[in-house]
């Protein structure tokens, strides 16, 4: 399936993927609105780790078989079996956070309930299409954390 | 090929679906006790809050099952095994198998009280029907009282403080989840629920229910004193559910005796996952009932794929919990309360956060961790990987991120080894 | 100490837009911008702001803009607030003034005051996109007569020649001077273009060794990073005698830019400042120069062709004579306004002449004295864009050398501070940092598309005159006229006045 890479050699630290992330599981999807007038605020599914020497953005690597899918105690947590996206139903998950514990590459955000990256849906990720130095991209490979 | 699953929870529906992955041809029979199709048993109490709607408590869509071809049956309760005849039977029918896979779970442990039999406003909270009937019995009016400040005692309680007038909870040992939790982390969880309003009654237990009728009117407790009560929880813990096993001869100590690896019982026909299975911790090796989720389900992958010639075994067993009351996460795993020199640990604390880790020598064992889990899931890969943290680069107290490993590690998790 | 001079720019912050993401604190190498004690609030600190726009063009919300920070001075002609400015400076540190990029000042730039010609009825323009247009160019000396052609094959020996698919090339940028990564670009760029790009004095990094086909590889006065390989593995080889920011002047790469890579690339110690002389302590004469040059020839079996760069100063066309006489196959004039990392402000400001009287000069006396052919000139000093390079064409170039605008297509936003070390862009730094914001992926492409654009107008421009090859428009100064200029400057460069 086609996942985003990031690539630690090109990531600059600037976040601008959390931020368009963020806009773009908004309701507005305008940055400002997004930031300042959306309440619930919406939560960037991607995270930028690291500092100025060398960081890296990290988001769900849609594992062949993920753990946080077998973990959740609620049946929120699924892979789709066509589209191999991970996602979680938002009305079903109670926010227990056990796919949080299980995650090994620490993905998974808390809110109200557990978020985490969808892939836009299928289109192409906006953390991928905002990248301002092909840090992120979004690639058809195989592999991933297990 | 006929398959018989007794039980529909996680260990029960993982083990059907995956004999269907391994077998597209064989018969597949899920048989329950319950009136409904495979639910979220946690999400209970969430439904009980009013979090969670009935209609999103499935696990699946009910299509699915068709479509697998997994037979589900509800209300058949099985009375025996006849592992002669490698029969099942429920009631009056009788459901043959080649390969049989034992899901039972859990039941609830009431402990002996006096005048506690026959009251109708006494409840165990442990399924769909449970927190059906206790939210039909609460009311703005509602004094209730839980017996058990353990996970499911607490959920109850959570779930009741919104409906009723007050909530008293009553545990027997000297600290609130007391399973899952050390003293300190137990004293800042404890004060939390306090300041929602959820009475908390240590070192203490019910010894007698007072009653008018079949209705109970308050307790008293071991220190004499009484409480008014008109809606009695009891939720001191669970027991594995082994009759059925013990009564067809199997292997049973506590649990069901599996080989731990490919979940067969002493009968090689028969298999076993889930709470009702005695497990190994990989951390410790005793053996324990690891009552969590993500073990059942995992023990029943492995049963179903061994049950129908797959290759998938059981590897790896220790308790991961996470949970969270009126907003504060609390998120633990492993050995949380591990006394002896060779363990080791590293605490730090504020107001409302803790973290607590937990180290056999070199290698994280377990950790505790309140108001601070973000990114739990790397803490708990290297206790699975057993990972040598001396190999780490970044501050393992800090918040955790790939940047606890090397830029090769970092590589391989985010890319698996791919070059992009 | 009070430093007595004004800032340079303003910061100007939208606070309604702004969503204090950060991304402008995490991008100024300067630190100008940084949160609040609040640790959530974005402000700004303009006092080191150079106006490099990187908090500009990567916040996404459009809330930044830079304005000129407005203190004005009594005006005085003479001593302008930028002459006080720098005896400030001066006061304050005791230094020679230092500089980077081209010089900034206010000289004629001769290319706006020369006019293209065009064809009108008695002969007709070309449409480049129906017809062929050729802008091929060869570079490296022409044989002196053809000989026999037998069975329609010329047995002329041919002296080392080098094509190009664009008269464009990318001047002498070392690394040291730029980043790995900028190189880089410049390398993938000058293949993919079918041109070349230049190692300047760093040496050639072995990350680059597959684009040793499109390198030119200098040898420079501190004949850092030279030996056999790097000779061989390269186009052709250019001796480095002077460079239009800094007439006269060496260069220096002070030890804090000298990183491991650069150091090996260079082959000098890690740390150690990298002082290129003012002259090369063996060359003292042209005779010393035909020397070198039949050294390089002898070190690379006489294959490749061998260049000298000079910088344009006065004189320079009997300079231009006597190289092509000690035996250079392309002599290369570097104009005043050319660029650099690092040059005394006083010389880069006030040393040397426009490239366009150089060249003219140094091609008509190279004809006068029928030696034309033995070299081809590239002009180099700031081309901004294809009509500067259709101009100097006409004016008698072979081809162009480029450095500047493909730094600007790669981000560079000309705020001079090359000689900091720091640079927002990742092009003239070696902090790992910075370096890493420049993606060769994304840059080569923006080069690619600028060169490939400038390429278009080169051919439509030639189109409009009737000329469908680079060859009949090289020193074709019919087509050229002045605007303004005086009897004097038309003269040196040899074209009529407007109207004429």
């Amino acid at each position: 399936m086609k996942k985003v890479y990031a690539r630690e050699q090109y990531c600059i630290n600037c976040r601008l993927c959390e931020v368009y992330c963020k806009t773009n599981h908004s309701k507005s999807k305008d940055v400002v609105k997004a930031y300042k007038k959306e309440s619930p605020s919406p939560v960037s599914r991607i995270s930028v780790y690291g500092d100025s020497k060398a960081s890296v953005a990290v988001n769900c690597r849609h594992c062949d078989d993920p753990a946080c899918v077998k973990a959740c105690i609620a049946g929120a947590m699924t892979k789709d079996k066509k589209t191999g996206i991970v996602s979680v139903n938002e009305s079903k998950c109670i926010g227990c956070m056990t796919c949080l514990a299980v995650c090994p590459i620490g993905c998974i955000k808390i809110s109200n309930t557990a978020v985490k990256c969808d892939l836009c849906s299928g289109e192409e990720p906006a953390c991928v299409k905002n990248c301002p130095n092909k840090a992120l991209v979004w690639l058809e490979v195989g592999g991933g954390a297990k | 090929m006929k398959y018989v699953v007794i039980g529909a929870s996680a260990a029960g529906l993982a083990a059907a679906e995956q004999i269907r992955k391994t077998d597209s041809e064989g018969e597949i029979t899920v048989l329950t006790n319950e009136a409904y199709y495979p639910y979220s048993r946690p999400s209970i109490s969430y439904y009980l809050k009013d979090k969670v709607a009935q209609k999103d408590m499935p696990l699946r869509r009910k299509q699915l099952f068709a479509e697998r071809r997994i037979n589900v049956v509800t209300n058949s309760e099985v009375t025996s095994i006849d592992r002669k005849e490698k029969t099942v039977k429920c009631k009056n029918k009788k459901y043959p198998y080649d390969k049989l896979c034992i899901a039972t779970g859990s039941k609830p442990f009431v402990p002996p009280m006096e005048n506690i039999s026959g009251k109708d406003n006494a409840f165990t909270f442990l399924d769909f029907a449970s927190a059906k009937a206790i939210k039909a019995a609460a009311n703005s009016n509602s004094k209730a009282v839980v017996i058990g400040a353990g996970l499911i005692g607490l959920k109850a309680a959570e779930g009741l403080v919104k409906i009723c007038k007050s909530v008293d909870v009553v545990e027997l040992a000297p600290r609130v989840l007391p399973s899952i939790l050390d003293d300190k982390a137990a004293k800042i969880v404890k004060k939390h629920l306090e300041e929602n309003n959820i009475k908390i009654h240590l070192e203490n237990t019910v010894v007698k229910v007072k009653s008018k009728g079949r209705k109970i009117t308050g307790v008293v407790l071991g220190n004499d004193k009484q409480m008014p009560c008109d809606l009695l929880v009891i939720a001191v813990g669970v027991r594995p559910q082994t009759e059925l096993a013990e009564n067809a001869g199997l292997e049973t100590e506590r649990g069901i005796i599996t080989d731990c690896k490919t979940m067969q019982t002493s009968d090689k026909d028969i298999y076993a996952a889930g709470d009702c299975v005695v497990s190994t911790d990989m951390l410790d090796n005793s053996k324990k009932i690891i009552a969590l989720w993500p073990n059942a389900v995992n023990q029943g992958i492995a049963a179903g794929s061994q049950m129908a010639g797959g290759e998938e075994i059981f590897t790896s067993s220790y308790s991961v919990n996470a949970i969270d009351f009126f907003g504060m996460r609390i998120c633990t795993c492993g050995l949380i309360n591990a006394k002896s020199d060779k363990y080791s640990e590293k605490i730090s604390q504020t107001e409302n956060t803790y973290k607590r880790l937990i180290f056999e020598g070199n290698r994280l064992v377990g950790f505790v961790l309140i108001n601070s889990s973000e990114n739990a899931g790397i803490y708990t890969s290297l206790i699975s990987n057993k990972v040598d943290v001396s190999t780490l680069e970044g501050d393992i107290m800090s918040s955790p991120s790939l940047f606890l490993f090397n830029k090769e590690v970092r590589k391989s998790k985010l890319t698996g080894g791919v070059e992009v | 100490m009070i430093n007595y001079i004004p800032r340079e720019f303003d910061i100007v912050r939208d606070r309604e837009r702004c969503i204090d993401c950060g991304c402008c604190v995490r991008q100024c190498g300067f630190d100008c911008h940084y949160f609040d004690d609040d640790g959530k609030t974005v402000v700004a600190d303009s006092t080191r702001c150079v106006a490099c726009h990187r908090c500009v063009d990567l916040c996404p919300t459009g809330a930044l803009s830079i304005r000129k920070h407005v203190c004005d001075y009594k005006d005085n002609a003479n001593w302008t607030p930028r002459i006080q400015q720098e005896i400030c400076r001066q006061a304050a540190t005791g230094g020679v003034l230092l500089s980077a990029m081209g010089n900034p000042r206010e000289y004629p730039i001769y290319w706006d005051k020369i006019l293209l010609n065009a064809s009108q009825v008695t002969n007709p323009s070309i449409d480049p996109l129906r017809e062929p247009m050729e802008i091929r160019t060869i570079l490296g000396r022409k044989p002196e007569k053809l000989t026999a052609v037998k069975k329609g094959k010329s047995q002329t020996e041919m002296p080392p020649q080098v094509m190009l698919e664009t008269p464009i090339m990318f001047s002498a940028m070392s690394f040291g001077s730029i980043s790995l990564n900028a190189q880089k670009t410049l390398a993938i760029a000058a293949k993919n273009l079918g041109t070349l790009f230049n190692t300047g004095e760093g040496g050639l990094h072995p990350e680059l060794s597959d684009w040793s086909d499109y390198a030119v590889v200098q040898v420079a006065s501190g004949r850092f990073g030279v030996h056999k390989e790097y000779l061989n593995n390269s186009k052709f080889i250019e001796i480095k005698i002077g460079q239009g920011a800094k007439p006269g002047i060496g260069g220096h790469l002070p030890g804090e830019k000298v990183t491991v890579e650069v150091s090996n690339a260079r082959m000098i110690p890690e740390g150690s400042d990298a002082i290129s002389p003012a002259p090369h302590h063996d060359i003292y004469s042209i005779e010393d120069l035909r020397q070198l040059i039949w050294s390089l020839k002898q070190a690379t079996n006489n294959e490749k062709p061998i260049s000298v760069k000079i910088a344009a100063v006065h004189n320079i066309a009997a300079i231009a004579s006597g190289v092509a006489r000690a035996g250079a196959d392309i002599v290369v004039i570097d104009g005043y306004r050319g660029g650099t990392g690092a040059a005394p402000t006083r010389i880069r400001d006030n040393v040397g002449i426009p490239i366009e009287l150089a060249l003219a000069a140094a091609d008509q006396r190279l004809r006068d004295e029928s030696i034309r052919s033995r070299v081809s000139l590239v002009a180099a000093g700031s081309f901004r864009c294809s009509s500067d390079i259709v101009k100097a064409i006409a004016l008698g170039a072979d081809a162009c050398y480029v450095a500047s605008a493909p730094l600007i297509a790669m981000g560079c936003h000309m705020c001079q501070k090359c000689n900091t070390g720091i640079c927002n862009w990742g092009i003239a730094t070696q902090r790992p940092e910075l370096t890493r914001r420049l993606n060769p992926e994304i840059a080569h492409e923006r080069v690619e598309n600028l060169i490939n654009a400038w390429n278009h107008e080169i051919k439509e421009i030639m189109g409009g005159m009737g000329i469908n090859s680079v060859d009949s428009l090289r020193g074709n100064r019919l087509m050229l006229r002045g605007i303004g200029l005086s009897d004097k400057e038309l003269e040196i460069l040899g074209i009529k006045h407007a109207g004429e």
